[in-house]
């Protein structure tokens, strides 16, 4: 195929620093749309860019490490991508439009993607019992879990999140006991409505985990080779083991040191609906961007795998200068309990929520979708083991509703029905 | 070719998909666009049954991590799906839908 890109044989090649979900496929997004320049990924990890969803599910609880690779091994010599596993870059110089790495090596880029992704959060207090505390991360973060885990017969998880609770449920998926310290009241309060809350609460105590909600750490100290917690009101947890799950700290040293904008609040590297930052010729992709919410243009920092693809996709076309469809509605899924919970839009307190269905209770299956509304418009839908139900509903996220919000809660109608109904579609 | 009958026209709606358990194994029979098309059942990225999915042009997005397939060729056409599922020859005879196993 003849090159449809002018700069295609003769600029600098673009550099995608970051060899995650983001850099990865931002790298087989420009093969995909026929760029054929040259493309550089540079990664501090040793991997191949691989999945993160799976760390916390099965590469913890599987019998065999499953292949988490984003690609096949085979795909970045064949697609001409120059990929530099086990490379740190040190710095980015966005005006001489370089990027230099731990070696010394100096990169000229026409174009230069930033998805360096982030670290886990770490807690102070931490520092004296290292060897029985982990965080997760990396394939290499779960991969030393996953052998502690084998000897444990119990864990202690700080953090109430997405990941705190799949931790806990491949836990007891293992037959380890699993202790769980929420400091808010509630498990996931920003994420989801009080009532599915309190429903995953009750769904994680049904399967043996033991939640503590409400519970400041007062410290965390080695104990016998394992850990042992003191809450903040006086009571003492012992595990074998300690995950702090406390959420993730964008890594924007590069951007920051470049004198591209951070965003202030939540520490992502600023950038617009085409990821392009604040300097020329840096994009930035993935879970270290702060990018505008498509209705109301606030930024928001996402940490989900849907958008790390989104990002990639957006970016390099805006590297090449062409269009590109708008990032997709946000949408989120975790697997826990047994049930597979899946978010469309976005969360938001003043929403409220109409129910379709039963909430799965206990240790049950079972299917159920909500609906959540403000000012007449289908912000927010999550699903409960319904993902095909949910599908249905993705046009009408950010979109006035056409119906009233009680009439989507029908059992008996199919999903795709509903939700020609909620965009007045609905077949006469 | 061994044809066996597996269902009615009847049966399965436009964009729906149907679970057939056949010799063992778990397949899906898809109508969309007016055409049908039986497949493996099971996504090939992680337990789950694609008839639990979304079906639309021609494709079925699977429930779990929407993972997409071509009904008629069976590839993955999106991620998190790498591998292709299998796809099955039909073939409709006044009211009945028959599939070949091969």
């Amino acid at each position: 195929m003849a090159s449809t890109f002018p700069s295609d044989d003769h600029a600098a090649p673009i550099v995608i620093v970051g060899a995650g979900q983001a850099g990865g496929m931002a790298a087989r997004c420009l093969r995909e749309v026929g760029y054929r320049g040259a493309v550089i990924i540079v990664g501090d990890e040793a991997h191949l860019p691989y999945e993160r969803p799976p760390l916390s599910k099965a590469v913890l609880a599987d019998e065999q490490v499953p292949d988490v690779s984003l690609m096949p091994a085979s795909f970045y010599a064949e697609h001409g991508i120059d990929l530099k596993t086990g490379t740190r870059a040190i710095r980015l110089d966005a005006d001489r439009r370089q990027v230099e790495l731990e070696d010394g090596a100096i990169l000229s880029f026409s174009s230069c993607l930033l998805a360096t992704g982030g670290r886990a959060r770490q807690l102070p207090l931490c520092a004296g019992a290292a060897a029985a505390v982990h965080t997760l991360r990396t394939l290499d973060d779960a991969l030393r879990l996953r052998e502690a885990m084998r000897t444990a017969n119990s864990v202690l998880i700080i953090g109430g999140g997405f990941l705190g609770l799949e931790i806990a449920s491949t836990a007891r998926m293992r037959g380890l006991e699993a202790m769980l310290v929420e400091q808010a009241p509630q498990l996931l309060e920003r994420a989801l409505p009080p009532l599915l809350s309190r429903w995953l609460g009750e769904r994680a105590a049904a399967h043996g985990v033991q939640l503590h909600l409400n519970a400041s750490l007062a410290s965390l100290s080695e104990d016998a080779g394992g850990v042992r917690a003191v809450l903040g009101d006086g009571a003492t947890l012992r595990a074998d083991l300690a995950v702090v799950a406390v959420g993730l700290a964008p890594e924007v040293t590069l951007a920051r040191e470049a004198g591209l904008r951070i965003d202030a609040h939540n520490g992502g590297i600023v950038v617009d609906a085409h990821c392009r930052t604040s300097a020329a010729s840096v994009f930035a992709a993935g879970d270290c961007t702060s990018r505008p919410h498509a209705a109301t243009g606030a930024l928001v920092r996402l940490e989900s795998w849907q958008n790390a693809n989104e990002q990639a996709r957006i970016a390099a076309a805006a590297m090449l200068g062409i269009d590109t469809a708008p990032a997709a509605t946000p949408w989120f899924w975790t697997d826990q309990f047994g049930c597979n919970v899946q978010m469309l839009g976005h969360r938001d307190p003043a929403l409220d929520y109409y129910v379709r269905g039963t909430l799965p209770s206990g240790c049950e299956s079972g299917k159920a979708l909500l609906f959540g509304v403000r000012e007449g418009r289908l912000e927010h839908v999550v699903a409960i083991n319904a993902g095909g139900d949910l599908r249905a509903f993705r046009d009408a996220v950010d979109q006035p509703l056409a119906c009233a919000p009680q009439a989507l809660c029908d059992p008996d109608a199919p999903a795709k029905q509903l939700a020609r109904l909620a965009l007045g579609r609905a077949r006469t | 070719m061994n044809w066996t009958r597996i269902a009615t026209v009847g049966e399965v709606g436009d964009d729906e998909g149907l679970a057939i358990k056949l010799e063992g194994r778990d397949l899906a029979l898809f109508r969309s666009n007016g055409e049908f098309f039986v497949t493996d059942n099971i996504c090939t990225h992680q337990y789950a049954l694609l008839t639990d999915g979304y079906v639309e042009d021609g494709c079925v997005e699977c429930p779990l991590h929407q993972a997409l397939f071509d009904l008629r060729t069976g590839e993955a056409k999106c991620a998190p799906a790498t591998q292709p599922i299998k796809v099955y020859p039909v073939k409709v005879e006044d009211d009945g839908i028959y599939v070949s196993l091969g």
